[in-house]
């Protein structure tokens, strides 16, 4: 009986002692729906089984404004995720949040070896802040131009490498004159597109250096740059070349892939989806560089998409094995079948090497537009990207403006005007509350 | 008849758990509310400054505010007067003894049975500008194809009719339980009488029907003004350029999505107080004419 009972507490000590020794657990939300959740949740459990003292739990938490708010939500509670994933214009909303702790912080003082000089510098950039890098670039991925080959074929038209915006004009009128498609060109009614096209032209969205010396307080919608985007936007739509899809992107792809329009403007992570597409209805696809004025310099792109940011309270190894992981999602191996799964950059030099080598840009050459247009991208604030406490306002109040002017409810300065005075007021407001 | 409780205590016991529920979710809630809206914050009130009553002053010199409390009256009466009167009318048809009754009025129903995500869909196909089914038909019979969608003034529309016709089935029920209560002598008698249908139906339907009617009154106002988020949101995202911006979807985009915590308290505030006068206004108009029955 003595013996049995020794047996017991031998056991349940052993077992004390294997639950003391547990794994490091951290949770991870992120915010990308459909077929893209089982394949993270892959990536996720490559982590887990690789790192066996660490134990990442991966959760969908719907739109980036979702998972925005419920990490805040969390972090007031005294829950936070370890790992959160958040679009590009949360970050001055995140780092003023105080629930965030800089990865560069994390990576010094666990003594991290990350080879930064092997990442693409134009990624990193958008989320330095004061020389800091914040969070970990995810998803990157800016817009090009898609066209139907086989349409331009059919009315003689050619599609340059690097178009202006009379070129995408004479072309749509070419395509829409022969008859070859209803609309020359089209793309979601997204802000994204006018906040490209000014960084291409080199012209900063706010001032204070676009936000990155001080907190914004004006947005400079009355340049002759962004006029010049309306102008353009307004001229294609009432000549019936550009077709509005709405705020909707995948309306926007369904008008190009179901041939009602021969150009389409999206995000290079539709590339794969494109690809199969064309492929599926018949026709060669094409791409071309994001078009830009006439006249201008071709200055390059915002890094649009996401990235993964580490939440500061709590214990210090489980901050470690969060930084682990969020650096592991960005190693060289990753980035590539990321790449090759979703569309998203690599964005790491020698990913792109190895890709280079096993022909992938051959095989399908579209991918190599979207990155020489990053490639080539110069880094000045402009394409740094703006900071904004209320990018997700200002955004909004851009699109009621270009939409009133394209149903000619307003005139182009006059939109443009009100969106800059109502945007202004949030800025200053957002930096008093922040006491700037 | 009252009931005695045997002593005193006794009734606020019982009474404890439901006061404490309302107390912990209702009035806590509502109280912070009123807080909150003397603030500008952000972040969930992570940062916040006491700012008195600039939220309601900014509210009511915007004129984007504005613009959604008209936009917000104009769908509300579309949804209320129209809702009630084809539903009545459908109630009506749907009460004759024919084959196959119990079908139709099950099929009737239907559409309130739908989320109100799933019903944005349905509309969002069915209005499609180049494969909706609506414009397949304008175009045969028109020859004309609109935007639904993409043009203000179509937008709030399509929204209006989108909204009554998922609340026709919730009204529906109620028309149908009433006519069926109503009592058959009544009607009979008017029948002897000689009264036609036009004159029985609003010499004596309606008037035996109206605390059917007022309850659905009340109840359509609560939905319009509270019920059409999820149409919305998946229809429109309160565009083209806010031209179906309701208060409610207005509300929500502030608070979570442009993170104006402050400002979103406030229109809430604004909100509740509009549907209480409303209500309170209703009681004492419309509800002195309602027969309740009995004596």
């Amino acid at each position: 009986m003595k013996r049995f009972f020794a047996v017991v507490l031998a056991l349940v000590f052993a077992t004390g002692l294997a639950l003391g020794q547990d794994k490091i657990k951290i949770t991870f939300w992120h915010a990308m729906g459909g077929w893209r959740v089982p394949f993270i949740e892959r990536m996720v459990q490559d982590f887990n089984l690789t790192h066996p003292w660490i134990e990442v739990t991966v959760e969908y938490k719907g739109s980036y404004t979702d998972t925005l708010n419920a990490a805040l939500a969390a972090a007031r509670a005294g829950a936070a995720p370890h790992v959160f994933h958040s679009f590009e214009v949360g970050t001055q909303l995140l780092v003023d949040s105080g629930i965030i702790v800089p990865l560069e912080d994390l990576i010094d003082k666990f003594n991290l070896v990350v080879p930064w000089e092997d990442y693409i510098d134009p990624v990193l950039n958008y989320y330095r802040i004061g020389g800091r890098l914040y969070c970990m670039p995810w998803n990157s991925s800016n817009p090009i131009v898609y066209y139907n080959k086989t349409m331009m074929d059919t009315a003689g038209v050619e599609v340059p490498r690097k178009p202006t915006y009379s070129d995408i004009y004479e072309i749509s009128k070419k395509i829409v004159d022969a008859g070859v498609a209803e609309y020359g060109i089209t793309w979601p009614v997204h802000s994204w597109f006018f906040e490209q096209w000014m960084a291409e032209q080199g012209a900063d969205l706010v001032n204070n250096n676009n936000g990155r010396t001080d907190y914004a307080t004006e947005i400079n919608l009355l340049e002759p740059a962004a006029i010049r985007i309306v102008e353009w936007w307004k001229k294609l739509y009432d000549e019936g070349l550009w077709v509005s899809p709405g705020r909707s992107w995948s309306q926007a792809r369904q008008i190009f892939i179901s041939g009602q329009s021969a150009m389409l403007i999206s995000s290079t992570s539709d590339v794969t989806a494109m690809e199969n597409a064309a492929v599926e209805q018949g026709f060669e696809l094409g791409t071309a560089f994001l078009p830009i004025p006439d006249g201008t310099e071709r200055h390059g792109v915002i890094i649009g998409g996401g990235a993964l940011w580490v939440t500061g309270d709590h214990p210090d190894e489980e901050l470690q094995a969060a930084a682990e992981f969020v650096v592991w999602m960005t190693q060289v191996a990753q980035t590539i079948r990321w790449h090759q799964g979703t569309g998203y950059f690599p964005i790491r030099k020698t990913a792109l090497k190895a890709l280079e080598m096993e022909g992938w840009f051959e095989r399908f050459p579209n991918y190599r537009t979207a990155f020489d247009q990053l490639v080539e991208t110069k880094l000045i604030t402009a394409t740094q990207g703006a900071l904004m406490g209320t990018f997700v306002e200002a955004r909004s109040t851009i699109l009621d403006a270009v939409e009133a002017v394209l149903a000619g409810e307003k005139g182009i300065e006059e939109a443009l005007k009100e969106a800059k005075a109502l945007i202004d007021q949030s800025l200053q407001d957002y930096k008093e509350l922040m006491g700037g | 008849m009252r009931s005695k409780f045997p002593n005193k205590p006794l009734p606020y016991i019982l009474l404890f758990p439901t006061l404490a529920l309302c107390a912990i979710f209702l009035y806590y809630p509502v109280i912070q509310t009123f807080r909150l809206s003397t603030y500008r914050a952000i972040l969930m009130g992570l940062h916040r400054k006491y700012i008195g009553f600039e939220n309601y002053i900014r509210l009511f010199t915007s004129r984007e505010y504005i613009h959604s409390l008209t936009i917000t009256f104009i769908f509300a009466v579309g949804v209320v007067v129209l809702g009630l009167s084809i539903s009545l009318a459908i109630a009506l048809l749907a009460n004759h003894k024919i084959r196959g009754a119990r079908f139709y009025r099950l099929l009737l129903i239907w559409p309130y049975a739908l989320s109100p995500a799933v019903a944005g869909s349905i509309w969002l196909f069915l209005l499609n500008p180049t494969a909706g089914v609506v414009n397949y038909f304008m175009k045969a019979l028109f020859g004309i194809s609109p935007d639904w969608l993409t043009s203000g003034q179509l937008a709030l529309l399509a929204v209006t009719v989108a909204a009554m016709w998922k609340n026709l089935g919730y009204n529906i029920v109620f028309f149908l339980a009433g006519l069926q209560n109503l009592p058959g002598e009544i009607l009979e008698a008017a029948k002897v009488d000689g009264a036609g249908p036009w004159t029985t139906f609003w010499r004596v339907t309606f008037p035996l029907l109206s605390p059917t009617t007022f309850f659905l009154l009340i109840m359509n106002l609560i939905y319009a003004f509270f019920g059409g988020f999820g149409l919305i949101m998946v229809m429109t995202e309160g565009g083209p350029n806010k031209a179906t911006n309701l208060l409610i979807f207005n509300l929500y985009q502030d608070a979570f999505r442009f993170h104006k915590w402050g400002l979103a308290a406030a229109q809430s505030v604004i909100l509740f107080i509009m549907v209480v006068a409303l209500t309170l206004i209703q009681f004492r108009t419309t509800g002195r004419r309602v027969h309740y029955g009995g004596q």
